[in-house]
C-alpha cells in the first residue's frame, strides 16, 4: 500500500471538479467536518456542486453562501445552539440552492444503502410527513411519490418507504488521525463517516494528526476507515476550525458566531472569503489567521485526555514534510541536466 | 424561590422522565430539561444523543451541539447515527424523546423546517423563512415510545395546521398515525411556557391539561390558534420546588433558562 499524503491544494484540484456529487464528513454542525477542504474548493472557484450534506456544518453554510453548490441534500440545516445557518438560509430562500430534506437517520441510511450496493433502503422514518410528500427537486409533484415512494413490505403487507441511496463521487472526510496509507481513527461520534467512506466512489481524508502505522497495529479495532477505501490523505492540523475536533480542540465560539453572521449577507460573505479563505496559502499562514491566543484557548478543553493513548505515534511537521516527498503524489524532482 | 417561565417549562418537561427511562434529548434547552431530571428525580435514567454519545453528563454548561466537547468529555461510549437513531430509536427501544418546535398543530405535528407564503400551494417553492429541518426530530418522533415537545407558547407557533410536517404527531388525528407502523407511540405532552397540553385519547387532539401558577386558561387560549379544548381535570401545574430549581440551575451553568 503506497504512501498517500497529498497537499490540500493538490487534493482539491485532483479530486474535485465543477458539478461533482460531493459529500463531506462528518459529525454534526459543531463537530468534526472537513471544513478546510471546503475552503480550498472555494479558493479554486468550484461551481455547481451537488452536495450530500449528511447533516449540516459551516462548510455547507460557506459553500451555499458563496455560490459553490446549487443542490444540497441533508438531514439538518441549522448550527445547533449557534443558531440558523445564515449563508445556507439566504441561498435557499433566494432559490439559488435547492435543498432536499431528509433526516439525521435517513441520510446515513442512504449512504449505507449505497455502500451495500442496494437499489434503495426501506424506512419507517420520514414516511407520512412532508419529508416524504414535498420535494425541492420535484417541486410540482404533490404529494410527491418519487422522493421516498411508499412501498409494501412483501412479507407483511405493511407500509414503509423506499429511500433513494446516496452515492457521492467524492467524500472528503475529517479524521482525528491517519497514517500515510490512509488508515484512520476518529475520536468522538463517528456520525456517518463509517458508511460515507464506503458509499463514495472516492475518499480523501483530512487529518489533524499523521501517526505512525504502529498506532494502527496497536489499536486496529479503532480503525473504522481502513486504507483500502482511501485515495489520499491531507495532513492539516486545525482543519475543522471553527468547529471542534474531539480530543484535540474545542469549537471557536467567537468565530462560529462571526462566520455565521458574515455569511448572512452577500457583502459579508465576500468579506469573509477575503479575510478567512483567500488570505492564506500555507498551513503556517492558516494558523496565523486563527491566531495563537485563540489556538491556545481552544486546545485547552475537557476532552484532551482522549488523545493520550495515541500521542507517542504523532509525526512532527518535519517528519510529515519528509514523508510528503515519499508520497505517490509527490511531484517528480526537477530532471537533472545532462550537461 | 423565584423562577422564570423557561425554568418552569424545563422542569415540567423534566418531570415527564421516569427513573430508568432510556432518553434522547434534542439540542438546546430540551437537553437542559433532560439533564435536570437525571440530576434530580431520575438518577437511573440513561441519556443518549442522536450522535451516539452515551453515558455523559455535560461539563461547563449547555453543550453547543450534541457532539461537542462539553458532552464528549465524559462519555462512556461513542458510536454513530445509525446506532443511536436507528438501532436504538427508530427500532422503538428509546422510552422518551424531547424535541423543540417552531410550530405545532392540534394533533401534535411539528414543523421545524420552514414557513411558506402559501403553505397549501401544491407547488413547493423556496420558503419565506427556512428553519433547521428535521435533524433527528423526525426519527425521534417516529421511534420513541413517548415524545415530549417543549416550546414557547405563542399564537404564531400554535397553528391549526403546520406549514410543513417535519415530525409526525398524530398526523390527521384519530388512528391516522397507525397506517405508518411507527414503533413509537407519538407525543404525550406539549410542554410550553404557559402550560401542558395532552392528547385526547380517541381524537388525539391536544387539550389543555394544566397551566402554571403565573398563567391562566384564558392566556393559554389567547395564544393558541385552534379552538383549544380544556381537559375536565385541568389544574395548576405544581410550581418548581427549591430542590428542583437547585438541580436545574446546577445543570444550566450558563443561565440559558434564566432569561425572562
Amino acid at each position: 500500500m503506497p504512501n498517500k499524503l497529498i497537499g490540500l491544494k493538490d487534493a482539491v484540484s485532483k479530486f474535485t471538479r465543477d458539478g461533482i456529487k460531493y459529500a463531506s464528513g462528518a459529525a454534526l454542525p459543531v463537530g468534526s467536518d472537513s471544513i478546510v477542504f471546503g475552503r480550498e474548493m472555494v479558493r479554486q472557484g468550484r461551481r455547481n456542486i451537488h452536495y450530500f450534506a449528511h447533516c449540516n456544518n459551516q462548510q455547507v453554510n460557506l459553500l451555499c453562501a458563496l455560490g459553490v453548490c446549487n443542490k444540497v441534500e441533508g438531514g439538518f440545516s441549522g448550527l445547533e445552539v449557534y443558531g440558523f445557518a445564515n449563508g445556507f438560509r439566504r441561498a435557499v430562500q433566494a432559490g439559488t440552492v435547492l435543498y432536499e430534506d431528509y433526516s439525521n437517520l435517513t441520510m446515513p441510511l442512504r449512504f449505507f444503502g449505497a455502500a451495500m450496493g442496494w437499489p434503495f433502503v426501506p424506512t419507517i422514518s420520514n414516511i407520512g410527513t412532508d419529508i416524504q410528500f414535498r420535494s425541492a427537486f420535484n417541486p410540482d409533484e404533490y404529494p410527491c411519490k418519487s422522493k421516498i415512494p411508499e412501498i409494501k413490505d412483501p412479507f407483511t403487507g405493511k407500509i414503509c418507504g423506499a429511500l433513494p441511496v446516496a452515492k457521492p463521487e467524492l467524500a472528503s472526510i475529517h479524521v482525528t488521525m491517519a497514517d500515510v496509507l490512509g488508515n484512520a481513527i476518529v475520536l468522538g461520534t463517528e456520525w456517518c463517516r463509517y458508511e460515507l467512506a464506503r458509499a463514495a466512489d472516492k475518499v480523501v481524508l483530512q487529518a489533524d494528526f499523521i501517526v505512525d502505522t504502529a498506532c494502527m497495529l496497536q489499536y486496529p479495532n479503532m480503525v473504522r476507515i481502513p486504507d483500502l477505501l482511501v485515495e489520499a490523505v491531507v495532513p492539516w492540523q486545525l482543519g475543522v476550525w471553527p468547529q471542534c475536533s474531539v480530543g484535540i480542540y474545542d469549537s471557536d465560539e467567537e468565530h462560529m458566531f462571526l462566520m455565521n453572521k458574515m455569511l448572512g449577507s452577500e457583502e459579508g460573505a465576500l468579506e469573509y472569503k477575503a479575510k478567512y479563505v483567500d488570505s492564506w496559502n500555507t498551513h503556517e499562514e492558516y494558523l496565523a489567521v486563527i491566531g495563537k491566543d485563540k489556538i491556545d484557548k481552544i486546545m485547552n478543553n475537557p476532552t484532551t485526555h482522549l488523545m493520550d493513548p495515541y500521542r507517542k505515534w504523532i509525526k512532527t511537521d518535519e517528519e510529515i514534510a519528509s514523508l510528503m516527498k515519499e508520497s505517490k503524489f509527490a511531484q517528480p524532482a526537477e530532471p537533472v541536466s545532462a550537461s | 424561590m423565584e423562577f422564570t417561565r423557561q425554568e418552569m417549562m424545563a422542569i415540567a418537561t423534566g418531570r415527564e422522565i421516569r427513573d430508568g427511562d432510556l432518553c434522547i434529548f434534542g439540542v438546546g434547552l430540551s437537553m437542559l430539561a433532560g439533564y435536570f431530571a437525571l440530576a434530580y428525580h431520575a438518577p437511573n435514567a440513561i441519556s443518549m444523543t442522536e450522535g451516539g454519545v452515551y453515558g455523559s453528563m455535560p461539563v461547563g454548561g449547555l453543550p453547543w451541539g450534541i457532539e461537542d466537547n462539553r458532552i464528549s468529555a465524559n462519555a462512556t461510549c461513542f458510536t454513530n447515527a445509525i446506532d443511536a437513531l436507528g438501532f436504538l430509536c427508530s427500532s422503538g427501544r428509546v422510552d422518551l424523546g424531547i424535541i423543540g418546535a417552531a410550530q405545532v398543530d392540534k394533533y401534535g405535528n411539528v414543523n421545524t423546517t420552514g414557513f411558506w407564503t402559501d403553505p397549501a400551494s401544491p407547488h413547493f417553492g423556496p420558503p419565506k423563512t427556512r428553519l433547521n429541518g428535521s435533524g433527528g426530530a423526525n426519527d425521534i418522533g417516529s421511534g420513541c415510545k413517548r415524545l415530549v415537545i417543549m416550546m414557547a407558547h405563542e399564537m404564531k407557533r400554535f397553528a391549526e395546521k403546520v406549514d410543513y410536517i417535519t415530525t409526525p404527531g398524530y398526523l390527521d388525528g384519530g388512528n391516522s398515525r397507525e397506517k405508518y407502523n411507527f414503533k413509537g407511540g407519538g407525543p404525550v405532552a406539549i410542554v410550553t411556557t404557559l402550560g401542558i397540553l395532552r392528547p385526547e385519547p380517541v381524537t388525539k387532539e391536544f387539550m389543555l391539561d394544566s397551566y402554571y401558577s403565573f398563567s391562566s386558561i384564558e392566556e393559554v387560549k389567547a395564544n393558541t390558534t385552534w379552538d383549544l379544548k380544556i381537559s375536565p381535570n385541568v389544574g395548576i401545574t405544581p410550581e418548581p420546588t427549591a430542590g428542583e430549581l437547585e438541580a436545574l440551575r446546577s445543570v444550566d451553568v450558563t443561565g440559558m433558562l434564566k432569561k425572562k
